[in-house]
């Protein structure tokens, strides 16, 4: 069964470019959502193996949202996407639950080798 | 990937537009008001979602701009006294850099300024404390030493991060608690901690009292991301001497590392509730299929209204089912419209996101203090009337700040706060928009304004003095008459505000001012929601269909003025129920060619502002429903002229206006007649 993914950033043009990377990889995109709140109701909604998460989002950040998440479901795996200068917000959200972290720009490939490992294939 | 050939390019160029347009508004709330914390997550998210973004397609003076912007955001934000003017300065430089660059994203070379202003960003956030480094310094509280049964095997861990590695002091983290998982982390060298901010490449060496066998460990942290090699092997059996010292039984303490020791700014105030806030999800449509789609929708309007004319010469029998058919055709074919009227409504605050930036540098130039109101910003409109109105809105905007506030001194002298108060407001009132700009400046002069239009030939002297001083006010709207004698570079010489109320009318809307001496001037717009759909009647003069709002036109009727002294009339008059009407020719007004033979013709009696006039066609053509569409440069400039449509068999058509008539003929002035007149027209 393909796995299935929950996208979560504020900018529309990062979730497109996301899920074509993984569109392309044979993964299911579950959901998106463009900010922390909508990210923790479709987590429990949807339960996908793999969620990304955008760190700096309005209402809710990305760390408080993985820390519900991870409250929820301790076993759910979830790979920050985080820019350049953010290590500290980072290492904020790996203290918070999450499984690990992509930094941007990335290319598909970084973000499919990351994934893969994290979900153990 | 190339960027420019990247298929979300134009998604990145509208998202970045709108965050760096919220910038602008952000930026100046920051100088006015003291800056609250969730005002700086705004700009912090902005700035950073933007480098994001532009990151992933390459585009590395954007990421350079935002980055240091967004570097020396997070440092003011952490200081706490006020800002200065020229950080704020910096920030609107690098919003306008940024803007710049988004809007010629094909340029390749460095420029100059790019590097210089990156520079200068870097400059002012170094002169300002770097709020993580400070955290980092800050001694962690002293944490007893983590302790392990002395009977459990030790392993030495070397753990080996990939040069690539972006973020080692993050990825040390995942390395220490995928360690710790397994057994009592005794040693740690370096902390995650200390390698942030570093370059990959680290290596980490870590001592781990355990059971679990090492090849297990070697294989658990060789499966994390960005780790090269792992070295894990049975450690000496001689430890270092604290480790002697600690005591034997206690449970084991986790090691707590500085980034859980210390506190972090909250990224979003949680006090609201975040449900509450959140807009309903939206799907993101070019502007242009949606008026594409509203084209659409009116060509079906018209090919209903074909269809009902065919109808008519039907069988009676055959024709009255087709003709209920078609009214429920019809009906489903105006919800449609209707619909994509309403999936055009944008809100007012894409016109007045850019206003705080603009009243805050004519301040600047103009040497006064402005505080700007913008109120009913969730307002909205159609979005052809939005576009229409940008311009006409920042004129008021100028104008207001140029003529009507007044400076500081001339305002303390007159009793008034020195800042002086700029309000624009949206608000619907049934099926229209207010848009108001009101200042509490000077107030208009109508004095003056009387005295510039007979100077102007515009009116004569007793029409000037019969008109009262409201009506006076609306003087400002005649081309050529300005309230201040001096041009200044900001708003000139009174130009356009003529411009202001064409466009204004030419949506369908009106304008009209509302002024105090001493107190201030308000202009106020009322627009109609969305472009509307007018009722037609279709005239021909030569070989073209033009329309004419049927809710202006009284009646058509025919007439031989030939009879009366032959083609080529300049203007003549009409018995229009028991009332004489002057009557001009619209193949004249327009310089036209006229088709139509010597003798009967039709006229149109049309009436606008209680004046009554006709004006003579070749031949009435029909009538039509339309979607009245606004003119777009340099049609717009056209006067008599109000909007265009699309005919069912995608004819253009050209709608008058019938006011625009009124004053090329010379009976209608634009002038609101004073109450005393009124009567008399």
């Amino acid at each position: 069964m393909p796995k299935r993914v929950l996208i979560v950033d504020d900018a529309l043009f990062m979730r497109n470019t996301l899920r074509d990377i993984f569109s392309s990889a044979g993964f299911t995109v579950a959901g998106e959502a463009d900010d922390g709140v909508q990210a923790v109701n479709l987590f429990r909604e949807l339960k996908p193996d793999l969620v990304t998460m955008d760190i700096v989002m309005p209402y809710k950040s990305g760390i408080d949202a993985t820390r519900e998440i991870v409250q929820f479901d301790p076993n759910a795996v979830v790979v920050m996407c985080s820019a350049l200068g953010q290590e500290s917000l980072v290492m904020e959200a790996i203290e918070a639950g999450a499984t690990d972290f992509i930094v941007k720009p990335f290319r598909g490939e970084d973000v499919l080798a990351v994934v893969k490992k994290v979900l153990g294939d | 990937m190339p960027a420019a050939s990247h298929k979300y390019l134009t998604l990145f160029v509208a998202e970045a537009a709108e965050h760096l347009a919220a910038l602008q508004s952000e930026l100046v709330r920051l100088e006015q008001e003291p800056p609250t914390a969730p005002l700086w997550d705004s700009i912090f998210r902005r700035m950073h979602s933007v480098k994001g973004s532009a990151g992933t397609l390459g585009f590395g003076r954007i990421v350079d701009i935002a980055h240091a912007a967004e570097n020396l955001i997070a440092r003011l934000k952490a200081k706490k006294d006020k800002l200065e003017r020229a950080e704020v300065d910096l920030l609107f430089a690098a919003t306008d850099a940024l803007v710049k660059e988004i809007v010629k994203l094909d340029k390749k070379e460095d420029d100059e300024e790019t590097i210089t202003l990156v520079d200068e960003l870097a400059k002012a956030a170094q002169a300002l404390p770097d709020p993580g480094a400070a955290a980092l310094r800050t001694p962690s509280p002293p944490q007893p030493p983590p302790v392990a049964d002395a009977s459990l095997p030790r392993l030495d861990v070397a753990v080996f991060l990939s040069k690539t590695c972006a973020a080692p002091g993050a990825r040390a983290l995942i390395v220490q608690r995928k360690l710790k998982a397994m057994g009592t982390l005794l040693e740690m060298e370096p902390l995650p901690a200390q390698l942030m901010q570093q370059k990959g490449g680290a290596r980490i060496s870590a001592l781990l009292a355990t059971l679990t066998a090492t090849d297990e460990v070697r294989a658990a942290i060789s499966a994390l991301p960005e780790v090269d090699e792992v070295d894990v092997r049975m450690a000496p059996a001689a430890r270092p001497p604290d480790e002697r010292r600690s005591p034997p039984t206690p449970p084991p303490a986790p090691i707590v590392s500085p980034a859980q020791a210390k506190v972090r700014p909250q990224l979003t105030p949680p006090a609201v509730e975040p449900d509450e806030l959140r807009p309903e999800s939206t799907v993101r449509v070019r502007a242009e299929a949606l008026d594409q789609l509203l084209d659409q929708a009116a060509e079906v309007m018209h090919g209903i209204a074909r269809l009902r004319e065919a109808a008519k010469r039907l069988p009676e029998s055959a024709a009255a089912r087709m003709e209920g058919d078609i009214d429920r055709l019809r009906r489903t074919a105006r919800e449609l419209h209707g619909r994509v009227m309403s999936a055009r409504l944008t809100p007012f605050s894409s016109l007045t996101e850019r206003l705080p930036r603009a009243v805050r540098d004519l301040a600047h130039r103009l040497g006064k203090q402005i505080e700007l109101d913008v109120q009913g910003t969730d307002v909205e409109l159609d979005r052809a009337v939005i576009e229409a109105l940008g311009d006409p809105l920042s004129h008021l905007v100028r104008n207001a700040a140029d003529h009507g506030l007044e400076d500081p001194d001339t305002r303390l002298r007159a009793g008034k706060a020195a800042r002086g108060k700029l309000t624009v407001s949206a608000r619907r009132e049934r099926d229209k928009v207010i848009v108001e700009v009101q200042d509490d400046g000077r107030g208009m002069d109508a004095a003056a304004l009387r005295r510039k239009a007979v100077k102007s030939a515009a009116l004569i002297a007793e029409q000037a003095e019969a008109l009262s001083d409201d009506a006076a006010y609306e003087l400002a709207f005649l081309p050529g008459v300005s309230t201040r004698d001096d041009a200044t570079d900001v708003s000139g010489r009174g130009v356009g505000l003529d411009a202001v109320q064409r466009k204004v009318e030419s949506l369908g809307g009106k304008a009209s001012i509302r002024s105090v001496a001493g107190k201030g001037t308000t202009f106020v717009l009322e627009l109609p929601l969305s472009v509307s759909m007018a009722n037609l009647l279709l005239v021909q003069v030569g070989a073209e269909l033009y329309g004419i709002p049927l809710h202006r036109v009284l009646l058509t009727t025919e007439y031989d003025l030939s009879a009366r002294g032959g083609e080529g009339f300049e203007a003549r008059s009409l018995v229009v129920m028991g009332q004489l009407v002057r009557a001009y020719g619209l193949a004249k007004m327009f310089g036209l060619p006229s088709l139509a033979p010597p003798g009967p013709r039709p006229f149109v009696v049309m009436e606008v502002d209680g004046i009554r006039f006709a004006v003579a066609v070749d031949r009435l053509v029909g009538q039509e429903e339309a979607v009245l569409k606004p003119l777009f440069p340099p049609l717009d400039r056209v006067r008599g002229l109000a909007g265009a449509t699309v005919l069912g068999n995608g004819r253009p058509l050209l709608v008058l206006d019938p006011r625009g008539l009124a004053e090329l003929s010379g009976i209608h002035n634009p002038v609101k007649p004073a109450p005393a007149t009124k009567g008399a027209a």
